[in-house]
């Protein structure tokens, strides 16, 4: 092969080559799109992004990136990129906007918002943030020191239902500790899609003799890697749980010393779950008997087994709390708590990342007490999360501000907020319009912004700086590699200047970023400057990981100080205390008057490799690889209903219809339709009742109600 | 001569579609169709169905009919690499090496002329790994010459075999 030398000068910039001769150098930055902010090589020639590439010394994505942090060229220099403040014109109604300079903004901000909280109090002002995840702390600090409760995130219908499940069950989460694992059980999840930087480890850990178990409701990538897929009827997960507990305990494979001595209402769990023989258990999630028991005692009989269920899919449902408790109760079943290749316990450092730094981001966020101040959005309905999670429900957001009861809501402060996230997302726009001022911060021009009184530009992960510190002990610290896209800026510098309009004198915030960031590491002797000397990363040697086993000196953070299957909080909260399974509200089960008309179980908002919620719709790059909005339904059912590929069809709920395409797949059983959620000009979310919800968590059923699919051609 | 070439594992695709996309990033790819395409295959009955995809570009074949089709030389065979490559200035847009190449390679654009995957020769000349190699989050693809390509197969093979007379056994 010819050496570097013999390329011409012209070959090498076509090829991107970095190096003095091309002026291309290559700056180290994180992606902007979903969570895991995998490390990116950005290759930069005059102040200009022309390529992006994996960072291959960042330990937690190894150099990989996803179809959708490949295409962040065109997410950065999208022609919808907002470039100035901007200011409606006109009613609500208008989509005119004028643009005004920042100073401009934050007097109109400050005045509007001061008017509100002196008039009906600062409660009645509501912050959210949607995605990106970084600022929450910030935005918290300004909330509670404005004076409002009412901080809310997109965690009210992601992740935290997952979390709470824990909580009631083992006091804290806990994760699978992939370190000789024998049995991973993946349920719900499919992180060849939603976690590609996690690819090649799992299929490394298989390779090496792990096994898979795969319980959902689709045939995945997973699935030809999995040594079995036991494939549910949507929203039943809780009674495959119950079955696979069944199981366990008639045959006598669960963890003896460990449910005796660590754990609270066994016997009743014991009991109840005998109902749930694998037969049972066949007749609702469609499961079949011998595969069930088949699953259990190989996850039993597992020396060191784990589950990992998606951040959210398995809390989907009206069902959906219990359904998870009953999953993860198999976890301490079989003594796979806080050891070793099973589930660790590692507590979250700053900011969401166990990596077991001492961090006082919890402080930072209660510059000023919730204390004293009205109830949040949510705390009458769902108790148990507003003492859990401590913060407002934003399910019940559009509600309140409707009702104005218990008191009003007039006014919204929106982080990249995207109303079409809410179960009856047309429910939640209406909301948004009777607010007297709505507000929000964004990259992009979207249908919220559009509706907003006052729109903030801001800028993405390659244009600003960030900590982020990745589960594990790696972290970093990114400088912008390069300019803001017209007057955009970081979401942090709009916190702290809104706070100091306000005039909340916040002596943290006036000294920017880096200073907050290195008082929130302070306990863990970290400063921002240990990071800034390796921008593509490092490890953080300062934070140590906890011993396994905890619970054996310490107990379980629990009211009872065990595991608990007879949730003490539950129980006391007049709720059900044990795992119960009951069907989602609507199923052909639980509704067969409505099933009769509406026969198909509908699942919503499964990933499709390309999308993450709605951030990448608008790169053609991306678009391109699945254009149109479709819902997919097995041929068996089309067939049915003489619905050939392509065609045009009508979704219909009791609720609403849309009209998409149509695809036919395997990859849906008989009996099930799916489609991903938020597609431009096809927003299922529209279907969906705004209240159809978890009693416990407020969780929307997203992924189990009923419909109709039926062509239009 | 050394002939660099792809190496696609079937069982190791997920239709992530990153390759896709990482193509079109290092080729500056606009409105015209990717260098690289993914497919998926259903097959099986209703119940047990399994899904297959496969990540296709230029194959960069040692016999390579479109370089024998087309009719102005464009078309070349790279000495050092064995990748096949075009010189654009000499391409008069006649789709020939279109119908001849099996695989779906040449792409054109608005301007008439034919382009595809170079194997990212300026990267692989450099050291470097092609874009859609780089950026493979499973490593069902690689590039390398067929010689290494060759033995890599060979030692993956013999340790599937020495692992199935040795390896753990399933506590079913």
């Amino acid at each position: 092969m010819s050496n570097h030398s013999e390329l011409t000068i012209e070959e090498k910039l076509l090829g991107k080559i970095a190096g003095e001769d091309t002026g291309i150098e290559i700056k180290k930055t994180i992606c902007s799109i979903c969570s895991h902010n995998c490390g990116i090589d950005a290759y930069v020639k005059d102040g200009i992004v022309i390529k992006v590439e994996g960072s291959a010394e960042n330990a937690a994505s190894h150099g990989t990136l996803c179809s959708k942090g490949a295409a962040m060229r065109q997410y950065l220099y999208h022609k919808d990129r907002i470039r100035t403040p901007l200011l409606k014109k006109g009613g609500r109604d208008s989509t005119e906007f004028e643009a005004i300079s920042w100073e401009n903004a934050m007097e109109i901000a400050a005045s509007h918002l001061q008017k509100i909280k002196d008039e009906s109090g600062p409660e009645s002002v509501a912050f959210y943030v949607g995605f990106p995840k970084w600022l929450r702390s910030f935005v918290k600090r300004l909330c509670l020191s404005f004076g409002s409760p009412n901080f809310c995130t997109e965690s009210s219908t992601c992740y935290h239902a997952t979390a709470l499940a824990s909580e009631l069950t083992y006091g804290y989460q806990s994760s699978p500790d992939m370190k000789g694992t024998d049995c991973l059980l993946l349920w719900s999840a499919n992180p060849l899609h939603s976690d590609t930087s996690s690819a090649k480890g799992l299929l490394k850990a298989v390779d090496h003799g792990m096994k898979l178990i795969e319980v959902g409701p689709f045939v995945t990538p997973v699935t030809k890697h999995a040594e079995m897929h036991l494939r549910i009827r949507p929203g039943t997960s809780g009674a495959l749980a119950l079955a696979m507990a069944n199981v366990i305990i008639e045959e006598g494979l669960y963890d003896v010393e460990f449910v005796n001595q660590f754990t609270k209402g066994f016997e009743e769990y014991r009991s109840y779950v005998r109902e749930f023989t694998p037969k049972a258990a066949e007749s609702i999630t469609t499961v079949p008997a011998d595969l069930i028991i088949r699953a259990a005692r190989l996850f039993a009989k597992s020396e060191r087994a784990a589950i990992k269920s998606g951040a959210s899919p398995t809390v989907h449902h009206t069902n959906g709390l219990q359904n998870h408790r009953a999953i993860i109760s198999l976890v301490g079943l079989t003594g796979n708590f806080d050891r070793e290749g099973g589930h660790y316990v590692v507590p979250w450092s700053y900011y969401h990342a166990p990596n077991g730094l001492d961090t006082r981001d919890g402080e930072f966020e209660q510059a000023r007490s919730a204390e004293g101040m009205p109830a949040r959005v949510g705390s009458d309905i769902n108790p148990i999360w507003d003492k859990l999670k401590k913060e407002g429900q934003s399910v019940y957001l559009p509600f309140q501000i409707k009702s104005g009861k218990p008191y009003p809501i007039r006014s919204v402060v929106g982080f990249g907020m995207n109303y079409r996230m809410w179960p009856g997302s047309d429910f939640m726009k209406e909301a948004l319009n009777k607010l007297d001022f709505l507000m929000t911060a964004d990259l992009f021009m979207t249908d919220t912004t559009r509706l907003s009184d006052l729109v903030l530009p801001v800028c993405s992960t390659f244009e600003r700086q960030q900590i982020k510190m990745y589960p594990g002990r790696f972290g970093l610290w990114t400088e912008p590699v390069i300019d803001p896209i017209g007057e955009s800026r970081s979401d942090i510098d709009l916190i702290t200047d809104l706070s100091a309009a306000l005039k909340l004198n916040d002596p943290l915030f006036s000294q920017g970023y880096k200073a907050c960031v290195d008082w929130i590491l302070e306990p863990s002797g970290m400063k921002v400057a240990d990071l800034e000397q390796h921008p593509g990363g490092c490890v953080l040697e300062k934070g140590s990981m906890p011993p396994y086993q905890k619970y054996r000196q310490n107990g379980f953070p629990t009211p009872s100080g065990k595991m608990e299957f007879s949730s003490s909080i539950l129980g006391e909260a007049g709720l059900e205390p044990l795992p119960k399974y009951e069907e989602p509200l609507h199923s052909p089960i639980s509704t067969p008057d409505i099933a009769e008309k509406f026969p198909l179980v509908l699942t919503t908002g499964s990933r499709l490799p390309m999308f993450f919620h709605s951030r990448t719709f608008r790169l053609p790059w991306t678009r391109r690889l699945s254009p149109d909005p479709m819902v997919e339904i097995n041929p068996v059912d089309a067939e049915k209903r003489g619905i050939r590929e392509g065609d045009r069809v009508k979704l219909s709920t009791p609720k609403s219809h849309l009209i998409v395409k149509a695809h036919l797949t395997g990859k849906v059983a008989p009996g099930v339709a799916a489609m991903y959620h938020d597609y431009p000009g096809a927003d299922v979310n529209e279907l969906i009742y705004p209240d159809y919800r978890d009693p416990i968590s407020g969780y929307p059923g997203f992924k189990s109600l009923l419909c109709e699919v039926e062509s239009v051609t | 001569m050394k002939q660099m070439s792809f190496s696609f594992d079937v069982s190791r695709c997920s239709a992530c579609f990153a390759c896709v996309v990482a193509c079109q990033d290092q080729n500056d790819g606009g409105d015209e169709p990717a260098y690289r395409q993914v497919t998926s295959y259903e097959g099986g009955e209703t119940g047990s169905v399994t899904i297959s995809s496969l990540s296709i570009a230029c194959a960069h074949c040692g016999d390579s009919p479109c370089l024998m089709v087309c009719p102005t030389g464009a078309i070349f065979k790279r000495n050092e690499s064995g990748i096949i490559d075009i010189n654009r200035d000499l391409c008069v847009g006649c789709h020939s090496c279109q119908l001849a190449c099996p695989f779906g390679a040449p792409k054109f654009g608005k301007d008439g002329k034919m382009s595809k995957c170079d194997l990212c020769h300026a990267r692989v000349v450099s050291g470097l790994q092609p874009a859609c190699v780089r950026v493979c989050p499973t490593g069902a693809l690689i590039a390398d010459t067929l010689d290494n390509l060759s033995r890599q197969k060979a030692e993956e093979a013999s340790l599937v075999i020495l692992k199935s007379t040795t390896g753990k056994q399933t506590p079913l």
